[in-house]
């Protein structure tokens, strides 16, 4: 490829070098979720709570993948619309939220942050919210 | 391919993936889009009235019960202290024989609130029943709701807060501007807000706090059998915090 | 005859001093920068009284200058004065190059740079001047984008039109920065005039600037530059700043007719550091001595004077943009017309005046937007054929004669 740039006058050069440097990133930064997903998740040890709590509100696939948009959801009723009665399991509304988790999975640390580590997510929700 | 043909292409490139960047962030956040249809806040209007006639001088009980309530930085520097309910002394210029009065200011929940109408990313907005709050998740920081807010009700968190009083509520990082939100969080489990908490347990009672849309709530009653003043109507924002003998 | 466009060679010594010393500025402003997106806002000296500093005040200072620059481009592209179509290139890279500064000074100065590029897009809010701007101010980087494409083609029919469209979209750009003030709540922000008070200062500021920038570089590369054509654009500037004049004449004098306002105008005026800046820095410095040099037969005809009132202008307009910030930020809000406030001990936001001075972080800051756009300018001067051969007034006839 560099031999064919060198064909191309210095301009070109330098303009290809600078699209790189702005390409690169973004690349990267498209490219990173497809291979995070192959990473062997379920090789991460995560702390599951103790065995008095049978279920969490969906099933363990659909809390894996989704558990963000529950989380969203139930964030812009409660900021935007100032509803904290929500549906989350089917058909059953109640009053749930963030604080709500930490009833069953007691550490952040052992729990949260080890996948999120492991495909290098890093979300902002504990500079304010609680969570031991 | 000479020089003309791959800036073209390259910006070609640029442009479709930063368009499909956003359109895929457009997308997702349509898929969380939500309504709020059933929320018990639609129909309400939340207002305040402060009665300054028992308002006690010197006292900044309220101050600090709010602080506590909602993890307010303090940074210790007067410069960055963040305020959501503070406390001022009015003396009248043009007649001294007026006694000095002690004022409580805080966010005025404006129907027409200047500071929700500049906010570029509506992070600072008016909820369904009347409450001006601010998204954190959402503000970006620009401070023009600082600069709008005619009654110095806003503030911006140039530093973190350092003690974590409540863990029951979050606080904020440096960085999001804020104001007073009427406790939210409390009136929508149908507890009172901290400050009309703290004021009732000295046994002055100078705030209350409820539905201006309900006719049998105690604010209700309060506006119709006392004559209410509110800051600055002439800005017309239309404050919902009233004042009695102001 | 045709002018020929051609970059500059860029190998000396001198040249790859020019770009580390730009580059470190750049690399200092980014370091401050990140320092301030970690600890919070409060090294750059703003308070909860003064949310808005240095920062923006340099924002619409290199905004303003986008306007002038593509003034310039205008007077080839809209009204075909084609003898200074040797200026054309370098007004609408720099003219790119302003509006960047602009928004990456905008960009340093928010609480969360992390979500200024995703979240004003997803939310729209049409009613905030800050909602509508970043819409304007890219599709101003795109516009001169596609401007410059057209003049490196030599398309002489789409220049016209870019070149139009280009400059009518300018003018709602800088209306819409001036609006951010004028439409505020502040009292001495609140002023329909200051959107066009700000379009002709942008135009005096741009206009000078590109005087400043084409003598010297047209001086350091050793290219032959006609005084005519410098002449004529120091009168044109000359121009805008009287107009500038007749707005600020304007807006000072309504506030100090009107009852209300009276105080806060006794204060914009007579008020401390920045009335100083308006008094030397505005209207002498920008306003009365640049007119007096242009004007004067004899100084007005000097290449040398025009450059003078030029970095007059410069500095007379940078202190208007203070003053359009700073001092309706100082001055307190009424809360209560007619009472006197005093507060608790400790609560720093009701007392009356406060000052502000400019901190060595947010000077850090400005240097390095300026290290960027440097940087990119000169760079520019070498990958793009940016500079005419030669400029010569057409068949030997000024045209301001």
């Amino acid at each position: 490829m560099f031999k064919k740039l060198q064909q191309y006058d210095k301009g070109t050069r330098y303009v290809a070098l600078v699209v790189l440097v702005i390409l690169i990133p973004l690349a990267y930064s498209i490219v990173k979720p497809i291979f995070a997903h192959n990473d062997p998740i379920t090789e991460v040890f995560l702390e599951k709570p103790d065995p008095s709590h049978t279920s969490c509100v969906r099933d363990t696939t659909y809390m894996r993948l989704h558990h963000w948009e529950l989380l969203t959801k139930i964030r812009e009723e409660v900021v935007r619309y100032g509803n904290r009665t929500i549906e989350i399991r089917d058909g059953k509304k109640e009053a749930i939220g963030l604080n709500d988790c930490r009833n069953c999975h007691t550490s952040r640390e052992r729990f949260c942050d080890r996948c999120h580590n492991a495909v290098n997510l890093y979300p902002e929700c504990w500079g304010c919210h609680y969570y031991p | 391919m000479n020089r003309r043909e791959f800036l073209e292409a390259g910006g070609g490139i640029l442009f479709a993936g930063v368009s499909c960047a956003y359109a895929g962030h457009l997308l997702t956040s349509y898929a969380t889009k939500t309504t709020g249809e059933d929320s018990p806040a639609f129909g309400k209007k939340m207002g305040m009235v402060i009665d300054v006639n028992k308002c006690r001088k010197g006292c900044t009980e309220c101050l600090k019960a709010c602080k506590a309530e909602n993890n307010i930085a303090q940074p210790g520097d007067s410069r960055w202290d963040v305020h959501w309910i503070r406390k001022v002394t009015l003396k009248d210029k043009n007649n001294t024989n007026v006694p000095e009065k002690p004022v409580v200011l805080l966010c005025n929940h404006c129907d027409k609130p200047p500071c929700a109408q500049v906010c570029p990313v509506q992070a600072t907005f008016k909820r369904p029943d009347g409450i001006v709050i601010v998204d954190y998740h959402r503000c970006i920081g620009c401070r023009y709701c600082v600069i709008a807010c005619p009654y110095n009700a806003r503030y911006f968190n140039f530093k973190e807060a350092e003690v974590w009083s409540n863990k029951g509520y979050p606080r904020r990082t440096h960085g999001v501007a804020e104001a007073c939100n009427l406790c939210a969080h409390r009136l929508e489990i149908g507890d009172v807000p901290a400050c009309v908490v703290a004021c009732q347990n000295i046994g002055a009672g100078a705030i209350t706090v409820g539905d201006m849309n309900d006719p049998e709530s105690d604010i209700s009653k309060l506006i119709a059998n006392n004559s209410t003043k509110r800051i600055r109507m002439d800005l017309g924002t239309e404050p919902k915090v009233h004042y009695i003998g102001l | 005859m045709e002018v020929k466009f051609e970059s500059v060679e860029g190998r000396s010594l001198q040249y790859y001093l020019l770009l580390l010393v730009l580059a470190l500025m750049a690399a200092a402003g980014a370091a401050v920068t990140w320092w301030a997106s970690i600890s919070g806002l409060w090294i750059t000296g703003m308070t909860n009284r003064i949310p808005w500093g240095f920062q923006i005040v340099m924002a619409v200072y290199y905004i303003g200058f986008s306007e002038g620059c593509l003034v310039v481009a205008g007077l080839y592209g809209v009204f075909g004065k084609r003898e200074y179509k040797p200026f054309v290139r370098i007004a609408v890279y720099l003219a790119m190059l302003f509006l960047i500064a602009g928004l990456l000074s905008i960009f340093t100065d928010q609480g969360r740079m992390d979500r200024v590029f995703v979240e004003p897009f997803i939310h729209f809010n049409l009613q905030s001047m800050f909602s509508i701007n970043p819409i304007l101010y890219l599709g101003h980087i795109v516009i001169c984008l596609i401007f410059l494409g057209a003049l490196f083609k030599e398309k002489e029919g789409f220049t016209r039109v870019i070149a139009t469209l280009a400059f009518a979209w300018a003018f709602c750009v800088h209306s819409g920065t001036g609006a951010i003030f004028g439409y505020g709540a502040r009292e001495l922000y609140e002023s329909p005039m200051l959107p066009a008070t700000f379009v002709a200062a942008a135009m005096a500021s741009g206009i000078a600037l590109m005087i400043v920038v084409i003598v010297s570089l047209f001086k350091i590369t050793k290219r032959q530059v006609d005084d005519g054509l410098i002449l004529w654009l120091g009168k044109l500037m000359a121009v805008t700043i009287t107009v500038v004049v007749y707005f600020v004449f304007v807006e000072n004098a309504y506030r100090a007719y009107i009852v209300e306002l009276r105080e806060a105008a006794h204060y914009y005026l007579f008020g401390g550091f920045h009335s100083i800046l308006f008094w030397f820095g505005l209207v002498l410095c920008g306003m009365i001595l640049p007119m007096l040099i242009i004007f004067n037969r004899k100084t007005g005809h000097s290449v040398r004077w025009v450059i003078i009132a030029s970095v007059l202008v410069l500095f007379g307009v940078l202190c208007e943009r203070y003053v359009i910030v700073l001092p309706g930020l100082t001055h307190p809000p009424d809360l209560f017309p007619g009472m006197e406030i005093t507060t608790v001990p400790g609560i720093k936001v009701d007392d009356g005046v406060v000052s502000y001075s400019i901190s060595f972080v947010e000077v850090v800051q400005a240097l390095g937007v300026v290290g960027v756009i440097g940087f990119l300018f000169v760079f520019g001067l070498k990958v793009l054929k940016l500079l005419p051969n030669e400029a010569r007034v057409l068949d030997h006839h000024t045209p301001a004669s």
